[in-house]
């Protein structure tokens, strides 16, 4: 057993001896790097490194928390007194106790598959891969802002429970992108590669960051973003909706994920990030989506940001459809939430950011599965339509039902074929209509995982990854407004 | 290190520590300049719901920030590096790292030279929101939960404390530190409905203490913005008079806050000042400062350099002004460095300078007098997922949320379905017909914070609904 192990088990085992029904500890060690070029001066380079520990415990059927920075184990004791303490205060106020679900307990390791160890290559390599990519983006008169930015994390976790878990997960992720942004005539527009808010991000060493090319990609970044300030406005109407993957996955996110969390479900979010209007009396008969939609959440997914061998209740990583064949199918839950919809056993899906937060339901890697077109055949079958890549603005209300998207780019579809670029391209829908209207959607060929590095959610709020895999697909006569 | 907040802030510390860092830095020879930021948060929350507490934490955490230069052939090369700890390894391990980035790293175009001695106020830390616990967060929650339930609504909320020191140095002798406390107390209401998509209201306290804290006002306006009980109408998208309260104020905003007022965004044409510097772009009703000493703000007297915060109209009687600065903006907009308005972020930074405290001066109308001076219109709690889609015309988008209601003839008469806005902060505050005289803090979906008093906008623009 590892010094940090230990010192997870011996937190859990403080905070039975003050009293806690259940415990679990996490030590968590976490190294970042980032680099950014802006206007190709490195405008960012920094490395950061935290390491805390977080100790949950339950007493009387009430949660407390507490967290503290460092690994001294000297401090386990006041620790777990803090949090003994806070749950016993907390429960004057109970109304309810916290149940938790019997899952299976499994102690090993999981490490994310690495070949080629990100923190190894040297900053110098790092800052040189960018410079390469920042060279297509020059000579252009009219482009105001060239960025190009990197960031590579590890983050290493030792998870011990009062059930007799012992668990380490070394998680790496690493990701690379590119923008530019152009202003004439009072017009200023950006456009992003391979995805806006600083590119892809994927569970894998720094293989990931060179198989994105960007040094390909970033000329024709430059010159859409110079091209877009002389696009027109995508006009209001309703037209097929033709979605590249990097729109799609945000889409997926905050229509599919987000009311599929079972604590927003239950009210429990709706403090800050909402509630849902996929409520538990639609499981198995509400018609999310077509019969071609399958969405299908993965913490096993080679590469996703949130695969892992357990979640932060200690439970194993697994695969179920949240959608399937058009129909609700099954939601995201935890080890408290699991029984609230009669299930004996978590999804695990409870998940904090680092040491300092305590754990919450999060959306884990969820994909929409791929059907038979080819994206050429879509096109070629689309009479009117707006072809959308790449998200620049999402908003969503708080049951996550109607939903208003602008993406960077759009081209026009008439009669089979893309015939002009256009701006700002702004879809308006309600979630279940929307992924109804889907009838089309590519092939296996086309599909690929998204990172999404920015998910927030919890008040006070958390940060949280994961991905969504997805190929281009179609939603029939969509609402376009200016 | 074991920190709780039993220790205390102790920013005298911490200060302290961070000249020891830059002073080790320092003495490496292959360092130019230094500059070290720690900041010590220390924070209680407990969250609610309809079980009871939810969720809670008893924290702290230590955040320590190296910045260091290197100077070569005439050329500045820099680079940073972050760490946990302030014993002599974890310091040292923090130089060796920001100095072999500087080492290989390309030269910074043009470097402004760090800040020297300045004088700044060392703010104040409250002793009762510093030690506040669970057990008094439970009081309060049960009562929450109580006057919720009795009402026939669900309840969820936060009840949250912070205590937070913020210190800088510099190997220029900039030596500034700052300790601030923070309470906040929030309460959503769901009314009971067949369909799982009942009304709800809202409503949140935001005060440097917990003495100041109005929790029955806050459990109250919440249960009564839920409307319980009352018939749920909706109206059609179109142009409305709407009163804003301070909270849907602060949604739009803030977006002039994220993208609009700093000096990076107009040198690189994404804001809304640009071409519109001295215009009266805004109803002359109309002006805003960013002012960090503002009794509602509980924000620091420095920037990320350690520059004094300088209180910065940004819209004086609807006319816009100069953007705000750092010390690289304040160099590039024609000044010097020590002009910079104190906009920092902590550097280096990508970012840009950014106007965080913005205080939107109150009028003389009362909330009443608003609502009663509006034929037909809709009253505004709160927005929900506001979001930028043009940044030079300001064009957001976002959700009404936790309150909707018509106005008809100068009286509140129905609690409404929520509509979808889609409208240009710029049309919006050039519509401003009437500026409130209370004002209130409060915040949104993403970070920040923003003072407001209520405004009555003519003819703001909703272009689709719910069915809730």
């Amino acid at each position: 057993m590892t010094d940090y192990m230990k010192l997870s088990a011996a937190a859990v085992e403080a905070a039975n001896k003050v009293g806690a029904d259940y415990a679990d500890a996490r030590v968590n060690l976490l190294q970042l790097e980032s680099y950014g070029l802006h206007n190709g001066a490195l405008e960012n380079a920094s490395v950061s490194e935290e390491c805390g520990l977080g100790l949950r415990v339950l007493v009387d059927g009430t949660w407390g928390y507490a967290a503290t920075v460092g690994t001294d184990n000297s401090a386990l004791h006041e620790v777990a007194t803090r949090a003994v303490n806070a749950a016993r205060a907390l429960s004057s106020a109970r109304v309810q106790h916290v149940t938790m679900s019997e899952d299976d307990v499994t102690s090993g390791e999981y490490k994310t598959p690495v070949q080629e160890d990100p923190f190894a290559l040297s900053a110098a390599d790092k800052v040189e891969y960018l410079q390469d990519v920042d060279k297509g983006l020059q000579g252009e008169e009219s482009i105001v802002a060239r960025d190009v930015s990197m960031g590579i994390r590890r983050e290493r976790q030792w998870f011990a429970a009062s059930n007799g878990a012992e668990q380490f997960q070394e998680l790496v992720r690493t990701g690379a992108g590119v923008s530019a942004t152009a202003a004439k005539n009072g017009v200023v527009e950006r456009r992003s590669y391979p995805a806006s808010f600083g590119g892809d991000y994927r569970a894998a060493g720094f293989e990931h960051v060179r198989s994105l090319n960007l040094a390909e990609h970033s000329t024709q970044v430059r010159d859409e973003a110079v091209a877009l300030t002389s696009a027109p406005v995508c006009e209001a109407g309703e037209r097929d909706l033709l979605l590249m993957g990097n729109q799609l996955m945000l889409q997926i996110h905050e229509s599919v994920g987000h009311p599929n969390e079972l604590d927003r479900v239950f009210g429990h979010e709706v403090d800050l990030a909402g509630a849902s209007f996929a409520t538990t009396e639609k499981l198995g008969n509400f018609q999310y989506g077509s019969d071609i939609v399958n969405l299908v959440a993965d913490s096993t997914a080679e590469g996703g940001l949130d695969t892992r061998g357990w979640d932060d209740d200690g439970v194993e990583s697994g695969r179920w459809h949240v959608v399937k064949d058009g129909i609700f199918n099954g939601y995201h839950t935890s080890r408290e939430w699991a029984h609230r919809i009669g299930e004996s056993q978590s999804r695990g899906c409870n998940r904090s950011e680092g040491w300092y937060n305590p754990p919450i339901i999060r959306i884990t890697n969820l994909s929409l599965m791929p059907g038979k077109w080819t994206l050429d055949d879509m096109i070629a079958d689309t009479e009117d339509g707006v072809l959308c890549d790449t998200v620049k603005m999402w908003s969503i209300d708080q049951r996550r039902l109607n939903f208003q998207f602008t993406t960077e780019i759009g081209w026009e579809v008439k009669d089979g074929k893309k015939v002009r670029m256009v701006r700002k391209p702004t879809y308006q829908g309600n979630t279940p209509d929307f992924w109804r209207s889907c009838d089309a959607i590519c092939d296996e060929s086309h599909w690929r995982l998204w990172g999404l590095p920015n998910c927030g959610k919890g008040n006070p709020m958390q940060v949280a990854e994961m991905s969504h895999g997805c190929s281009p697909a179609r939603f029939r006569r969509q609402t376009f407004v200016v | 290190m074991a920190l709780t907040k039993n220790y205390g802030l102790g920013s005298e510390a911490l200060l302290d520590a961070a000249t020891e860092l830059v002073e080790r830095a320092f003495e490496r020879k292959t360092v130019s300049e230094a500059e070290a930021t720690i900041t010590l948060t220390v924070n209680s929350f407990a969250r609610f719901a309809d079980t009871g507490p939810t969720q809670s934490a008893e924290r702290a955490k230590l955040d320590v920030h190296l910045r260091i230069r290197r100077e070569a052939d005439g050329q500045i090369f820099e680079a940073a590096a972050s760490g946990q700890a302030l014993d002599e390894i974890a310091m040292d391990k923090l130089i060796d790292q920001a100095d072999s980035i500087a080492a290989i790293s390309p030269a910074v175009g043009t470097p402004i030279e760090l800040g020297g001695t300045v004088d700044v106020s060392t703010g104040s830390c409250d002793a009762a929101t510093l030690t506040h616990g669970p057990g008094e967060k439970a009081l309060a929650i049960k009562k929450a939960i109580a006057a919720t339930r009795a009402a026939g609504g669900t309840p969820a909320g936060l009840y949250d404390t912070t205590g937070r020191a913020v210190v800088l140095a510099n190997s220029r002798g900039r030596q500034v530190r700052n300790e601030t406390t923070r309470a906040s107390f929030a309460l959503t209401v769901t009314g009971p409905s067949d369909d799982g998509l009942g009304g709800s209201g809202w409503a949140e306290c935001i005060r440097g203490s917990v003495g100041e804290l109005d929790i029955d006002g806050v459990i109250e306006r919440a249960i009564a913005k839920a409307a319980i009980g009352q018939e749920r109408g909706a109206v059609e998208p179109g142009d409305y008079t709407v009163v804003l309260e301070p909270a849907a104020v602060s949604s739009l905003l803030l977006f002039a806050s994220y993208y609009g007022f700093g000096a990076k965004d107009v040198a690189e044409e994404s804001s809304f000042l640009c071409g519109r510097i001295g215009e009266k772009a805004f109803a002359e009703s109309v002006t805003i400062v960013d002012n960090w000493n503002h009794p509602m703000y509980q924000s620091r007297s420095f920037d990320g350099e350690g520059s004094p915060k300088r209180v910065t109209p940004l819209v004086t009687a609807g006319v816009l002004e100069n953007p705000v600065t750092d010390r690289t903006f304040a160099v590039r907009t024609g000044g010097q460095a020590d002009e910079s308005t104190g906009h920092a972020d902590t550097q280096p930074s990508g970012g840009g300078p950014s106007a965080t405290c913005l205080c939107v001066d109150a009028g003389r109308v009362s909330s009443a007098d608003l609502i009663g001076g509006v034929k037909r219109g809709l009253l505004v709690t709160q927005f929900h997922y506001t979001n930028l889609i043009d940044p030079r015309e300001m064009m957001l988008t976002g959700m009404t949320r936790n309150g909707l209601f018509l106005i008809e003839d100068g009286k509140v008469i129905q609690p409404l379905k929520n509509l979808r806005f889609t409208e240009s902060l710029l049309r919006a505050m050039a519509n401003v017909a009437a500026v409130g005289s209370e004002l209130d803090i409060s915040g949104a979906l993403f970070d920040g914070e923003v003072v407001t008093p209520p405004l009555r906008i003519d003819g703001f623009r909703f272009t689709s609904s719910t069915d809730f």
